[in-house]
């Protein structure tokens, strides 16, 4: 039986949410689909489905591009009634951000989180931003709500992940501080940055933005080692597609 | 610690809550009738000014609901507040301590599903039930009602369904009585089969526990019912309770407008006019 690729491709912030006007990462993550016309379904579950939100996504992903839908669990009434057969029909899922708590919360009350992880098997692209970038991994460090905290996320990337991973952010610090406490070794990206994952294996990393930069981060003893991650600018024409990752920054899971 | 006479905790706090079938946050009379019951609940723990906090987290922390929340209750004499779940990230607070330090916690309506869980993911449930021992009243409507039960009957998920909640109080609750016929038939169905007995609310009747013992059943508006739902004998009966209506405050304008005739009415009194 043929596998379907599993992509995920994990924002540390950008997109129609927070670069609008700066369509390039939200452009990449369509061309990844390899349909004409994506079907591309919007989870705002981690803004509690704020309606400025999703018209927000409904303007970006608009309909002579893409066939776009989402899903409201606070208006279910109003959605496709069946999730998982909606989910499993799209070509790109698009999560976008907020509360990261709050999405896994919602998501495990209604069964999304074993859809989304069916979906993904099947070779749906998943993607998302800050929380929607958070919840792909098996750890996370959120710093929504007062101090940077670690929190358990879907588990389908093998990794920790932190976003807007600026320089001199609090939860860069905190990052550290958690994987010298045990937390598995993992990712971050800064804003305008994207991680790529085919399968469980970090295939590139892309930029909105030509300063924006990926991390690798693992712990030798007790020492935190981060590296910065060669990443592809998608605003430079001559950007040579899928620049393979040097070896040392392969992506074997820290045990 | 310095408290006043009205702060001051007894040994044992009453422990009330008050169920709500459903109400908006207009300025319609059963409306402002629903808002006056819960600023005197409030008031009777604190005081002049008594502080109410609303908690939109069942509707997604929509604006609508916290708009609504505080156009009510932003003029009268309270000191009013918000927990968004969801808006944290850009005004953090230590929800602990604030929700413990309220006089009144509002739960809006919305998805009880979703309620739950968010509540679940940010380990709320146990402060508010340390709040409800403390004293603090706990109301709200519809989701917001349901979710001090063992179980209501909602529509989170699309039709109406069964659904656990934090079982602060025995028993089950149906919403919108009379305004959903389906979700009422969903409930007689789930008590036929087992869920806890409990009690069904049309939009603006109320039930309110303050202590020990049975609730009193309240209405902001004529015809407005709360239901005893039981089984008995294999069946499931519906037997109406008496309530104690609530009329609507006059609205703020025509308050003043009252006061003024008032003071107008006692000068000329004064005056010898008026016999």
């Amino acid at each position: 039986m043929e596998m379907a690729t599993r992509q995920i491709v994990a924002f540390g912030g950008g997109g129609f949410s927070m670069e609008s006007g700066n369509p390039l990462l939200d452009d990449y993550v369509l061309g990844l689909t390899r349909a004409e016309r994506p079907r591309v379904c919007f989870l705002p579950s981690a803004s509690g489905d704020a309606d400025h939100y999703i018209v927000r996504f409904y303007r970006a992903f608009s309909a002579h591009r893409c066939e776009p839908s989402h899903i409201s669990l606070f208006r279910r009434e109003q959605g496709p009634s069946d999730l998982r057969r909606h989910l499993l029909s799209q070509d790109l899922i698009y999560v976008g951000g907020g509360s990261v708590v709050s999405l896994l919360g919602v998501w495990r009350a209604h069964g999304i989180d074993s859809i989304l992880r069916e979906a993904w098997e099947s070779g749906v692209v998943l993607c998302g931003l800050s929380a929607g970038s958070l919840c792909w991994f098996e750890e996370a460090v959120t710093g929504f709500h007062g101090e940077p905290k670690r929190l358990r996320g879907l588990g389908l990337l093998p990794f920790s992940n932190c976003v807007h991973y600026e320089r001199g952010a609090k939860r860069g610090e905190a990052y550290h501080g958690f994987l010298r406490e045990g937390m598995c070794g993992g990712y971050a990206a800064e804003d305008g940055a994207a991680l790529h994952f085919t399968g469980a294996e970090l295939s590139r990393v892309i930029a909105s933005r030509p300063q924006a930069r990926g991390y690798r981060l693992d712990v030798t003893g007790s020492r935190v080692v981060e590296m910065q991650i060669a990443t592809t600018y998608l605003g430079d024409r001559e950007a040579v597609p899928a620049a393979p990752l040097p070896e040392a920054l392969s992506t074997a899971p820290a045990v | 610690m310095a408290v006043d006479g009205v702060r001051a905790r007894t040994a044992t706090p009453v422990r009330r809550i008050l169920a709500l079938g459903g109400h908006d946050f207009s300025f319609r009379p059963p409306d402002r009738a629903v808002c006056e019951l819960l600023l005197r609940l409030a008031g009777e723990r604190g005081g002049e000014r008594p502080r109410i906090c609303i908690l939109p987290t069942a509707s997604g922390d929509t604006s609508d609901q916290i708009a609504g929340f505080y156009s009510a209750f932003g003029e009268r004499s309270c000191e009013t507040s918000d927990v968004s779940l969801f808006r944290l990230g850009r005004r953090p607070m230590e929800l602990r301590d604030h929700l413990l330090a309220q006089d009144l916690i509002y739960v809006g309506g919305g998805s009880m599903l979703n309620l739950l869980a968010v509540w679940e993911a940010h380990d709320i449930a146990s402060i508010l039930s340390l709040a409800w021992r403390q004293g603090v009243v706990l109301a709200g409507q519809s989701a917001g009602a349901m979710c001090w039960f063992e179980a209501g009957i909602t529509k989170s998920s699309g039709r109406p369904l069964a659904a656990a909640g934090l079982g602060l109080l025995g028993g089950s609750l149906c919403v919108h009585y009379n305004n959903e016929p389906e979700r009422r038939a969903a409930y007689l169905d789930a008590v036929g089969d087992g869920m806890p007995s409990g009690y069904g609310l049309d939009d603006y009747a109320g039930l309110l526990w303050e202590g020990e013992g049975s609730p009193s059943a309240v209405t902001a508006r004529r015809g407005a019912r709360a239901y005893r739902v039981s089984r008995r004998e294999g069946d499931v009966a519906e037997s109406p309770l008496p309530a104690r209506f609530l009329p609507a405050p006059a609205p703020a304008a025509l308050r003043e407008d009252i006061a003024e005739f008032r003071r107008i009415k006692t000068m000329r009194k004064r005056a010898g006019w008026l016999g």
